[in-house]
């Protein structure tokens, strides 16, 4: 009797957190998209701009190491894009999300979590509505197989479990450091630069690459690769690779979050 | 029955001049080695308190007392640091109203909203909406966005939500001045209709007028501690009596 009422309650506060969960990812989407008749759209503006632009500056340089294709570097840059602006963005609204919020945690009893959640959850429907349609049209371009468009399913996956770790690590951070955001820039301009978005990792020298591999994007990046441009069937080992960093990147945020969680009331 | 019990509870809160909210001087501090823990202070300090069902219970003190703390502990919002909280029912928070709202979407979108992060099921909600419009006397205003409306709609707003369906145990914090006084007096009615039926209220306020009129059982709180827990009448004066250094 008593574990039947436990496992009532713990379903209740499931089926709460799903409630919550929806209506503060609506609240988000409407907010950032009021008045805009792009809508979702503009999600896809900035990597599609960011593409035309690395593609203009270095295709010509690069396109020796893509087969002679600036297309292929094309492709190649827009992949890495979509990938590191997905981390960015969800990861920088996820870190002010708990303190922006404080004065609501201070009113209502409600479970902390939800708010980076929200944040991810928000750019995970931005992500499926804007950007994965494209991504799926050049899979299918380039494998002409069904299998290889629902791989892609495992590395963005694994890049939504990376930067759901990373985003409870920094919002738990920014409620203790509140000048963490600066900070948190800089480590963005170097998940930018690390990780090989708009060059080809063959330039990176040999005594610097294994620094390279410690970036959590680089095996989300490789696997997307492989599955939507190279037109193989999709290589499982880097999917595990990919799988693999992003779930330690959750346990490590998700420790960090639940163990400060509790001092997290007397600074808000 | 019993709907809430607290058992020997103490809470110590980080004191608010200790904030280190800088991670730089947090390192430079911890590198020259004069890195300490932030300093803590007792801001509840073993409370024993049980209410029965149904009970109208006063909270007075000082500002800086923990009234509003307790409320803070009872409705979950903070944990104890050691001692335990039972409650039994849905609580009505009604610290501050309007908290959770956003004025950039809509009113009926913020009625949804505001009333799943108070616990209630969406669908719930869309069957209020007309009630809790009807109540705030907003029905011509649903689609416009919350921030065009004025400060006292707002505050309309709010306590049609949150007092839309009768709550276990309502929890006031100072809130009986919403609105005009014509929505002041609907409010009030609203409340009152709470405190005949089987309600259990906890009011905290420095109307001790009020206190001693609405609420048999009052507590008197003075840096943490329960210093009086009985009849409204004793503890208003042993309250007054105390502030005036008698």
């Amino acid at each position: 009797m008593k574990f039947l009422v436990k496992n009532n309650l713990a379903s209740l506060q499931t089926w709460r957190y799903w409630e919550l969960l929806h209506v503060l990812v609506m609240r988000n989407l409407k907010v950032r998209y009021r008045g805009s008749f792009l809508g979702v759209y503009w999600s896809l503006l900035n990597p599609l701009i960011m593409t035309g632009l690395y593609t203009a500056i270095f295709g010509a340089t690069f396109a020796s190491y893509y087969g002679n294709s600036v297309l292929n570097y094309l492709l190649a840059a827009f992949t890495g894009l979509i990938v590191i602006n997905f981390f960015s963005a969800s990861t920088s609204q996820a870190l002010a999300s708990v303190v922006g919020n404080g004065s609501l945690l201070n009113k209502i009893s409600l479970p902390v979590s939800i708010f980076p959640v929200s944040m991810i959850a928000a750019n995970i429907f931005q992500f499926v509505t804007g950007v994965l349609p494209l991504l799926v049209i050049i899979t299918l371009i380039n494998s002409k197989s069904l299998v290889n468009v629902l791989a892609l399913l495992f590395p963005f996956l694994a890049l939504v479990l990376v930067c759901t770790g990373i985003g409870f690590l920094v919002s738990a951070l920014y409620v203790f450091f509140r000048d963490f955001p600066y900070f948190y820039e800089l480590i963005i301009f170097v998940m930018w630069i690390s990780s090989p978005i708009f060059y080809p990792s063959a330039i990176v020298p040999k005594s610097v690459k294994p620094f390279l591999g410690l970036n959590p994007l680089s095996p989300i990046i490789e696997s997307l690769r492989q599955i939507s441009l190279s037109g193989a069937p999709p290589d499982l080992n880097l999917i595990w690779g990919a799988l693999l960093s992003g779930l330690i990147i959750l346990s490590l945020g998700w420790a960090c979050f639940q163990l400060w969680r509790h001092q997290f009331m007397d600074l808000l | 029955m019993e709907v809430i019990r607290l058992d020997r509870v103490s809470l110590w809160r980080r004191t608010q001049e200790e904030f280190s909210y800088d991670l730089k001087k947090t390192l430079l501090s911890i590198l020259e080695g004069k890195y300490r823990k932030p300093a803590k202070k007792l801001v509840l300090n073993e409370i024993d308190l049980v209410v029965e069902r149904g009970e109208k219970i006063g909270i007075i003190g000082a500002n800086g007392s923990g009234k509003s703390t307790i409320l803070k502990i009872i409705s979950g919002i903070l944990q104890p640091t050691s001692g335990t909280v039972r409650v039994r029912g849905q609580i009505a928070p009604l610290i501050e109203l309007g908290a959770g709202f956003d004025g950039e979407i809509s009113v009926i979108e913020n009625i949804i909203l505001y009333g799943v992060l108070l616990g209630f099921s969406r669908a719930e909600m869309r069957n209020r909406t007309q009630s809790i419009l009807e109540f705030a006397e907003l029905e011509d205003y649903a689609l416009v966005p919350v921030k065009a409306l004025s400060s006292g709609m707002v505050a309309r707003l709010g306590f049609a939500i949150a007092t839309d369906v009768q709550p276990d145990i309502l929890i006031l914090d100072e809130v009986l001045s919403v609105g005009d006084e014509s929505f002041k007096h609907k409010c009030k009615q609203r409340i009152e209709k709470f405190w005949d039926v089987d309600a259990t209220v906890i009011v905290v306020s420095h109307d001790l007028g009020f206190i001693k009129e609405s609420c048999k059982r009052s507590i008197w709180l003075d840096k943490g501690q329960v210093k009086f827990i009985g009849d409204s009448k004793v503890a208003v004066e042993h309250y007054l009596n105390f502030t005036m250094g008698i």
